[in-house]
């Protein structure tokens, strides 16, 4: 059961990873407000489905919906607060500043709800969200746990290909150039901003799905629970696993997850120093993000784009390779001796024989 | 007939000093428009003042009949207008084929909806998107580079690519900032061929450059800024005798690289 | 009115802590060109180094602060051998991330070393005067009178020294202070020991002010340090002073009227505020300012 307990919340943070890989592998924007989507997702589940607070607890709303329509609800609601920090941050913010000013809006919005209570109870959060359904599919307060797992990794699937399909598409392509470089999109009619924004809220809506589902998970949430802390385990994730590339982020969530709570599980905390596992455990995370960033930021995984392998126009009669690769401006002697390589490549491709294209390697199928 | 893209008084300042200062002239179309003049001439300020990456302080664009005033970059872009810069932007992490794809511009296609609802149409609908691309590629000698990572171009595959985007791009309107920098006679030659073409299909090309002699081969007339204004129009022969034109240029080699 | 005016007193306290986090976060920028995210964290090992020290000093508060602006310097000139170093070429947001990293390495190393828990000086300075119409702790008064002198201290040090003026020539292009002999790399490490010391000793006399601390003592107070540092104008050290005043006096009025609890939220609103509207004409860095598409 501890391992249900553990893939679960893997494949939940592996959710809002991609949601996150989004934003910041795709589009560039490294924001810093992302968790209190997640945060503001789950408080949403809760206060809808849980019913009427009793004193001294107290949170707004308080209904008792179906489960899967409140965090339906949660969701709408984080991307119109998405929609509000985004319209905010992204017209004219890069980089740092933008980095900046989504850290100001979610702290602001964290010590709100920190210190107003009447929204969810300040410091003591809610709770009281156990295994909602659970008597209704007649199961086992394990069993739950086991059909929550499956729900959870079916989510994640279609999240991946979800997202796959958006990286291979022409919105993916487009977002990518934006990020690459934003005054030529804009010289090629791109919507800079625009294409931004629908990516922010496409991760934050992720986001607040993620929310819900850890509601379900963890039956209580607070403030301790979304410091940004947190949100820098997702990076180091993505960072690990490869930004941009669906794949790797989940593949860097599982490694950094369960790799590092297994690890460190082992490390000793002794008596006195009952904070030692958890502390060594940020450092380690601390440690992955710089040697990563250092060393390989690209991550395990590169963001690989869509290869064409379409048929190559026949080259133009006459010219033998010799001649038009000095023909070819701008190239150093090494260069030429490649090109020319790949040009008998070329034709030996078109007589049919080699299924490599170009020089690039291709690994499965759909690229 | 009104020319396709109309500048009439255009100025900007900068903190005091008039980069431009009531520039008027216009570009047809099918035509090479050369835009020369010294450093410091104004001649980039023009061409980010027209493609809205800058705001007139006062003055008129007008492209094909529409004001551009206040107009955003990518708007622009959509009405028709293609710009390079003076170094080659391509979209380093993408592929070459990406890179020029993107110039096609199909942005219907690039709504997020669609873009996963649609996926199976819209990939075959960029099918025969893909074979001009490839056609265009096979032009330029890009063709069997066409999955590599732009970032991994020479410096000269990378101007190639340039040129093979705003070929995809099939814009009425091409600016050209420069695009003979650093450039070697035999890209050079390539280049010209490509101007020449563009203008051949009906386009019109502004072409704005310090190179004289690839001005004088490819464009049908030519405008000289100095100091923010224009002080001369016309074909290039009739420039050599303008003295306004040749103060200008006092000390410049005629036969500048 | 008297409740305003001591108001504007703890506002100016507060101030003056903030200008010495503020002024040392500028420093690091203008010579480096990065937001130093681990910054609060030379603000923590200060106020834990203090801490430490008095083991051995007790009572004394000098050798207290003297303490913390050490370990402060050590901090900094740690920080930017072992990390600003290494990720020199790479772009502005690489490092940003990287500091972060470094912030939760530091922070939880505390927690190791010292334990979660809070901590307390023993310093007892609480005891309050009256300066004019202004209601000020011991603690408050050596704040204020050491902001004032660091602010001294860092203006003699800029205009008057050959330091300073290498300082402000790498500030402004860095590539062309070497060129013109300034020994770039030395400098630079002799601006992150200054700025760690100041922010140590930022560290210890918010520490001391607060009362009780933790390892989330310097990163908390980074965000604040970031606005007043926006405020004034990132790099620009003397106008840095002045926006932590104005920060300073804003917070503590907002809170007034609200609540004191609700003072960093309106901190924080304000930042946002001013990196939309007033990033000061700083931020001309290409990255920052995005195409209008």
């Amino acid at each position: 059961m501890y391992w249900v307990s553990v893939i679960t919340e893997a494949g939940i943070f592996a959710i809002l990873a991609l949601g996150l890989d989004v934003i910041w592998g795709w589009g560039g924007d490294f924001d810093l407000a992302f968790y209190g989507y997640l945060a503001l997702g789950s408080y949403l589940t809760f206060v809808l489905t849980i019913g009427k607070p009793t004193p001294p607890v107290q949170y707004i709303l308080g209904f008792h919906l179906p489960v899967l329509l409140s965090i339906l609800l949660a969701v709408v609601v984080v991307v119109g607060l998405a929609a509000v920090i985004g319209a905010i941050a992204l017209r004219n913010l890069r980089d740092i500043y933008f980095a900046v000013t989504t850290l100001g809006a979610v702290s602001a919005l964290y010590l709100l709800v920190e210190n107003y209570t009447p929204l969810f109870d300040g410091y003591n959060g809610v709770y009281g969200l156990i295994n909602p359904g659970q008597t209704a599919l007649n199961l086992t307060y394990n069993g739950y746990r086991i059909v929550f797992l499956g729900v959870v990794l079916v989510l994640l699937v279609l999240a991946y290909l979800l997202v796959q399909r958006l990286s291979r598409s022409p919105f993916g392509r487009m977002l990518r150039a934006v990020r690459e470089d934003e005054r030529a999109a804009a010289a090629y009619g791109r919507p800079v901003f625009g294409a931004k924004y629908r990516a922010y809220l496409f991760g934050a809506a992720l986001a607040g799905l993620t929310g819900g589902l850890f509601a379900i998970f963890i039956s209580a949430f607070n403030p301790s629970a979304w410091t940004p802390q947190e949100l820098l385990v997702i990076y180091a994730a993505i960072l690990v696993g490869g930004r941009g590339n669906p794949r790797g982020v989940i593949l860097g969530v599982f490694v950094v997850y369960i790799g590092f709570i297994e690890l460190t599980r082992y490390l000793p905390s002794p008596a006195s120093r009952p904070d030692f596992a958890p502390a060594a455990r940020q450092i380690l995370i601390g440690l992955m993000i710089i040697l990563m960033l250092r060393f390989r930021p690209e991550g395990l995984f590169r963001e690989r784009p869509g290869l064409d392998r379409g048929p190559v126009p026949p080259a133009p009669a006459a010219a033998p390779a010799s001649q038009r690769a000095a023909a070819l401006p701008g190239l150093t002697s090494e260069e030429r001796a490649r090109r020319e390589g790949d040009a008998s490549k070329a034709a030996r491709r078109r007589a049919g024989k080699t299924e490599r294209v170009g020089k690039t390697e291709r690994v499965g199928k759909t690229e | 007939m009104s020319a396709l893209l109309e500048i009439e008084n255009l100025t900007k300042s900068f903190g005091g000093v008039h980069a431009v200062r009531s520039c008027t002239f216009s570009v047809p179309e099918g035509q090479v428009t050369g835009l020369i003049g010294p450093n410091g001439a104004g001649k980039s300020t023009v061409v980010d003042l027209v493609s809205g990456f800058g705001q007139p302080d006062s003055g008129s664009v007008t492209f094909a009949g529409q004001p551009l005033a206040g107009k955003r970059p990518d708007v622009i872009s959509r009405l028709g207008l293609i710009r390079t810069f003076q170094t080659p932007r391509e979209w380093r992490n993408l592929t070459v084929m990406d890179n020029v794809l993107l110039a096609r511009r199909r942005f219907a296609s690039e709504s997020l909806w669609r873009s996963l609802t649609r996926a199976r149409r819209i990939r075959r609908e960029e099918e025969a998107d893909r074979a001009a691309v490839r056609d265009i590629l096979e032009r330029f000698q890009l063709a069997e580079l066409r999955n590599e990572l732009a970032v991994r171009l020479s410096g000269g595959q990378k101007r190639l690519l340039e040129f093979a985007r705003i070929a995809a791009a099939e814009a009425r309107l091409i600016i050209l900032d420069e695009p003979m920098g650093g450039v070697n006679p035999v890209l050079g030659a390539r280049i010209g061929e490509a101007v020449r073409q563009f203008a051949a299909e009906g386009r019109a090309v502004v072409v704005v450059e310090h190179n004289l002699p690839f001005i004088e081969n490819t464009c049908h007339q030519v405008v000289v800024m100095d100091l923010g204004e224009v002080i001369a129009q016309g074909p290039f022969s009739g420039l050599r005798d303008n003295p306004r034109v040749v103060d200008a240029y006092l000390g410049m080699d005629q036969s500048h690289e | 009115m008297t409740t305003f005016l001591v108001s504007i007193g703890i506002g100016l306290s507060t101030a003056a802590i903030l200008s010495l986090s503020a002024v040392a976060f500028t420093l690091e920028y203008a010579v480096s060109r990065i937001a130093n995210f681990a910054h609060g964290e030379f603000l923590t090992i200060g106020a834990y180094a203090a801490y430490s020290g008095q083991t051995i000093f007790h009572q004394n508060v000098a050798a207290a602060a003297v303490i913390a602006a050490a370990a402060g310097a050590a901090a900094g000139l740690a920080l930017n051998f072992g990390l600003i170093e290494q990720f020199r070429g790479r772009s502005a947001i690489t490092v940003f991330i990287a500091t972060l990293g470094v912030a939760i390495i530091v922070e939880n190393v505390l927690i190791i070393i010292y334990g979660a828990a809070n901590v307390t000086y023993g310093f007892g300075q609480g005891k309050l005067h009256h300066v004019g119409p202004f209601l000020w702790t011991t603690s408050d008064i050596e704040v204020i009178i050491s902001a004032l002198a660091v602010a001294g201290i860092i203006y003699l040090l800029l205009q008057r020294t050959r330091f300073g003026k290498a300082v402000r020539a790498i500030s402004q292009d860095r590539a062309l202070a070497q060129v013109s002999g300034i020994p770039a790399r030395r400098i630079i490490m002799q601006t992150w020991a200054l700025a760690g010391a100041v922010a140590g000793f930022a560290g210890f006399v918010l520490a001391d002010t607060v009362g009780t601390f933790g390892p989330t003592l310097g990163f908390g107070f980074l965000l604040l340090t970031i606005t007043a540092t926006v405020a004034g104008g990132l790099g620009r050290p003397y106008a840095t002073f002045g926006g932590a005043l104005i920060v300073g006096l804003a917070i503590q009025i907002a809170g007034t009227y609200t609540s004191s609890a609700y003072q960093l939220v309106f901190a924080f609103l304000l930042l946002v505020l001013l990196m939309l509207f007033r990033p000061n004409g700083v931020f001309v860095r290409r990255s920052a300012v995005a195409v209008r598409a």
